[in-house]
């Protein structure tokens, strides 16, 4: 009894980094970014499949958090890149069983899908995500541009979180460089 | 031993390190525990992962560094090492006391957890709530459903031609349907004409676009909405919304239209609804929790436990070693001590019986080392002093013997060697050759005891070769307390040789004086008669015969009258009038006697210059010197290469000031007689035909008088052969007396 407990304890924690979570397919399909007149627009697609265990948690009541981040930032050799601009969002998405609705909230807005596709569509995609600038750009320096989009793992159940590790969460990341014309600058 | 201490040290490093990390490993482990799946960031949760793998690393080197102790104390017991079973021992009671309850505990609690944690989800209960949240969605459905059948038919009734006024009939339905609001739209969803009570706020939302547009497509749509809030649906903010397209009519205006009803739902309804999903959720969300709960209650847990086994068995070998150690140290110290090792032993500092048991143990050696400190020394000290009286012994010149009851020899100085001139070996009668003595001794030790005297005292004249002259021994003899004999004895042969000379002395003074008067007148008597008759005498022959007689008795009269003299001479020597004198110039003075030997170069003179003066009396110097020159030339007088030296020299201390003055005159003759050269300074000894036998005698008694050492040796023979004759003689005569200045030469 003993000895069993201690090979399942022990075979329970090689597999720990739940893979069920890991399932889901993210790719970026498309990173766009230009020169607004207040600002930068940053347009992007995603192909996102949510993963088998995160579906499953939704549909037994868990809210889902996804979190997109883009960051245009400045290249520093000697310091830290500046940060050109940045913009965050954050979508909620619960399943609510009475009515067989998924509800999608970002900010203090909420809308309500009657499919889970349907509901992740606005969450897949933006044409015109409005990054604020906090300094003019300048045409003799590199700059980056660092999008990600994840589902937030950390605000799942605590319990759920077991095991999940800091770097299982799922999702896109990319880096990638500016070109000048993108931040509105003469080439 | 340095090695080890060292190694000691280490592995207690080794051991604090370990313990402190693995009481920080389950402090974390314990807090993990214990605040668990309760903190609402989950950040625990999120790094128990990686924390597991540490804690199970350190529990990983514990358990490696509890084998290594484990392995090295089995070995130590195979290897029969000292106090290796002791310890093993005590850690296996300590191991065992431990690690048990930790055992039991741990399957009780294991089971425990597992048991609570299922209990925690019942799949009959899920089942019930995913019914029970069926059912309520079927009455909102229904109700929704109600709700649409209802719109429809107003929508059909509304339509129809003739109808009554709009607005009216609007607010006519609603009351009759118990609607919040209902309302005509047209396509863009503008309001065209409604019915709402009067309590109702103005501010009222567009319609979502792609309500319309379903209800453009189905013609209806119904949707139950505002239960995401579950304050607000309670509050009556949950709505049915209903959305019919108004059947085409004939005298259509325009576009279509619509008609909008909105109701609330009964609100127990709704309450019950939200309550029995809310608990549906909660229960679920456990469900899924159960996994995680359990893999993290029951990993923590078998994680304390391999923690606490292995703190266990380390603490178990640590505590077997803390109580072994000062009984190790006592048996060690015993072997040590039983090896004769009394040196300082180690004491524990605890404070408990066993490290005064250790203290004890250690004052005893000490104690134990002090005494045998203490008797080596006196052993020393009376070795020393024996060494002392040895060497004393070993320096007497006089003779010491130690005999025992059965004339034996029990020990003998080299004294009483050189004296005897024989080895003396230990525990073996005195040598065959010293029968004279042995014969001597007996009845004198023996009548020691008879007569009940302290000691004997005799002299004995002993020849020790056949060839020599007997030497003179004072005996005398003593019986030790343990009753052995004790013999010592001094070869008085000189002494006994000045008291004979001194005799001489006296003796020749006495004859001399008497015979030296009647002398003149015997030979101015015969002068006389030879005078007055020898006219008288007819006769040639007797004439003849007269001169011859007189001549003779003249000429005896005259030898006898130089012998008178020179035995005066010896015998009333006058004292030494000693001035400072160049000693060079005395042996030239004296040479310029002997200008024959000198050209014929049978008397050669090897001086060296720059000597200092030395006090002396010039007129006695110069005969002994005479004298000895005059020995030495008659020594060689046989040999037709006869040569004779006259050698002067300084000698010198060790600073290099001038010590003392040394003459030596050394012939090729051949030599002195052994009998002679013991006794040759004796008056009326000599080996010459003619001769008084003084001219040494002489030469003694002004060295003496000068405080002049004098030696008579034979020059070893050429051969080598100690036995061979001797090739000469040398005398040699070392004046200590210096005058303070340096004369010149």
């Amino acid at each position: 009894m003993l000895l069993r407990a201690l090979v399942t304890v022990a075979f329970m924690f090689l597999l720990l980094p739940a893979p069920a979570w890991a399932q889901g397919s993210a790719s970026l399909e498309q990173l766009q970014l230009s020169r607004g007149e207040d600002g930068l627009r940053l347009a992007y697609g995603v192909k996102l499949e949510l993963p088998r265990a995160a579906e499953d948690a939704l549909h037994k009541g868990v809210p889902l958090y996804f979190a997109a981040e883009a960051r245009v930032a400045r290249k520093r050799w000697y310091w830290r890149d500046a940060t050109l601009g940045r913009a965050e969002r954050q979508w909620r998405l619960s399943y609510q069983a009475l009515t067989r609705q998924y509800r999608l909230s970002t900010g203090g807005l909420h809308q309500s899908y009657e499919g889970l596709n349907e509901a992740l569509t606005a969450v897949r995609r933006a044409s015109a995500w409005a990054i604020e600038l906090r300094e003019e750009p300048d045409p003799g320096a590199a700059y980056v541009l660092s999008f990600s989009l994840r589902l937030d793992t950390r605000q799942l159940p605590a319990p759920l979180q077991i095991g999940l590790g800091a770097e299982a969460e799922w999702g896109v990341r990319s880096e990638r460089p500016v070109h000048p014309a993108e931040l509105g600058l003469a080439s | 031993m340095s090695e080890g201490a060292r190694g000691s040290r280490l592995g207690r490093w080794a051991w604090t390190l370990s313990l402190l990390t693995v009481a920080a490993a389950s402090g974390v482990l314990a807090y993990l525990l214990s605040i668990g799946a309760t903190t609402p960031s989950g950040f625990i949760e999120r790094h128990q992962a990686w924390l597991y793998w540490l804690n199970l690393g350190v529990g990983a080197l514990l358990g490696l560094v509890a084998l290594g102790a484990a392995l090295r104390l089995a070995w130590r017991v195979r290897r029969g090492r000292f106090g290796g079973h002791l310890l093993g021992r005590l850690a296996l009671v300590f191991a065992a006391v431990a690690v048990g309850p930790g055992l039991l505990i741990y399957a009780v609690s294991y089971s425990f957890v597992n048991r609570s944690i299922e209990s925690l989800f019942d799949v009959r209960l899920a089942s019930a709530l995913e019914a029970g949240l069926d059912l309520g969605r079927a009455t909102l459905d229904a109700q929704v459903e109600d709700l649409s059948q209802l719109a429809r038919q107003g929508a059909r009734r509304l339509a129809e031609p003739g109808g009554a006024a709009a607005t009216l009939a609007l607010a006519r339905l609603r009351e009759q349907w118990d609607a919040q609001r209902v309302a005509l739209l047209n396509a863009r969803g503008e309001v065209l004409d409604e019915a709402t009570p009067p309590e109702a706020s103005l501010a009222r939302q567009r319609l979502p676009a792609s309500l319309l547009r379903q209800a453009a497509e189905r013609g209806l749509v119904a949707r139950l909405e505002g239960l995401e809030d579950e304050a607000a649906a309670l509050r009556g903010e949950a709505l049915i919304r209903v959305l019919v397209r108004m059947p085409v009519t004939l005298n259509l205006l325009d576009a279509d239209r619509y008609l909008l009803v909105e109701r609330q739902p009964p609100k127990a309804v709704i309450r019950n609804a939200l309550a029995v999903q809310e608990a549906n959720v909660e229960y679920q969300r456990r469900g899924l929790e159960r996994e995680g709960l359990r893999k993290m209650y029951l990993g923590t847990l078998t994680l304390v436990l391999v923690l606490a086994v292995f703190v266990a068995m380390l603490l178990a070998i640590q505590l077997g070693n803390h109580l072994a150690k000062p009984l190790l140290l006592l048996a060690d110290g015993m072997r040590q001590v039983a090896a004769g090792d009394l040196g300082r032993k180690p004491v524990l500092g605890s404070g408990d019986e066993l490290s005064g048991l250790t203290r004890a143990f250690a004052e005893m050696t000490d104690q134990l080392g002090a005494a045998r400190f203490e008797a080596e020394r006196s052993v020393r000290a009376l070795e020393a002093a024996r060494g002392e009286l040895q060497t004393i012994l070993d320096n007497l010149t006089a003779g010491v013997i130690v005999f025992d009851r059965q004339h034996r020899v029990l020990r003998a100085n080299p004294g009483a060697a050189a004296i005897l001139e024989h080895e003396l070996p230990e525990h073996e009668p005195l040598p065959a050759d010293l029968q004279a003595l042995d014969e001597q001794l007996w009845p004198r030790f023996a009548g020691l005891a008879d007569e009940d005297e302290d000691f004997w005292q005799a002299t004995l004249e002993l020849r020790l070769r056949a060839a020599a002259l007997p030497i003179t021994l004072l005996l005398r003899g003593a019986q030790l307390p343990q009753g052995d004999w004790l013999l010592v004895f001094d070869d008085i042969s000189e002494v006994v040789s000045a008291q004979r000379s001194a005799a001489w002395g006296e003796v020749a003074r006495r004859v001399a004086h008497e015979i030296k008067n009647p002398l003149t007148p015997i030979q101015l008597s015969a002068e006389r008669l030879q005078h007055k008759l020898e006219a008288k005498l007819a006769e040639e022959s007797d004439r003849a015969m007269l001169v011859r007689a007189v001549t003779t008795i003249v000429n005896q009269v005259q030898a006898m009258k130089q012998l008178v003299n020179e035995f005066r001479d010896y015998a009333r020597m006058p004292a030494a009038q000693l001035a400072p004198l160049d000693l060079n110039g005395l042996i030239r003075e004296v040479m310029g006697l002997y200008p024959d030997a000198v050209e014929t170069g049978r008397l050669v003179a090897e001086l060296e210059n720059g000597l200092p003066a030395l006090l002396g009396d010039a007129t006695q110097l110069r005969q002994v010197i005479h004298n000895l020159v005059q020995n030495a030339l008659d020594a060689v007088s046989e040999r037709p290469d006869g040569r004779v030296v006259v050698n002067t020299k300084q000698l010198r201390h060790d600073d290099g000031s001038v010590r003392a003055l040394r003459l030596s005159l050394s012939d090729n003759g051949p030599g002195f007689a052994e009998q002679v050269l013991t006794r040759a300074f004796e008056p009326y000894v000599t080996t010459k035909s003619k001769g008084t036998g003084l001219g040494l005698a002489v030469v003694k008694k002004i060295a003496d008088e000068h405080g002049a050492r004098i030696r008579l040796s034979n020059l070893a023979s050429a051969s080598n052969d100690p036995g061979g004759p001797p090739q000469g003689a040398v005398v040699s005569l070392t004046f200590a007396n210096l005058a303070g200045g340096s004369a010149a030469s």
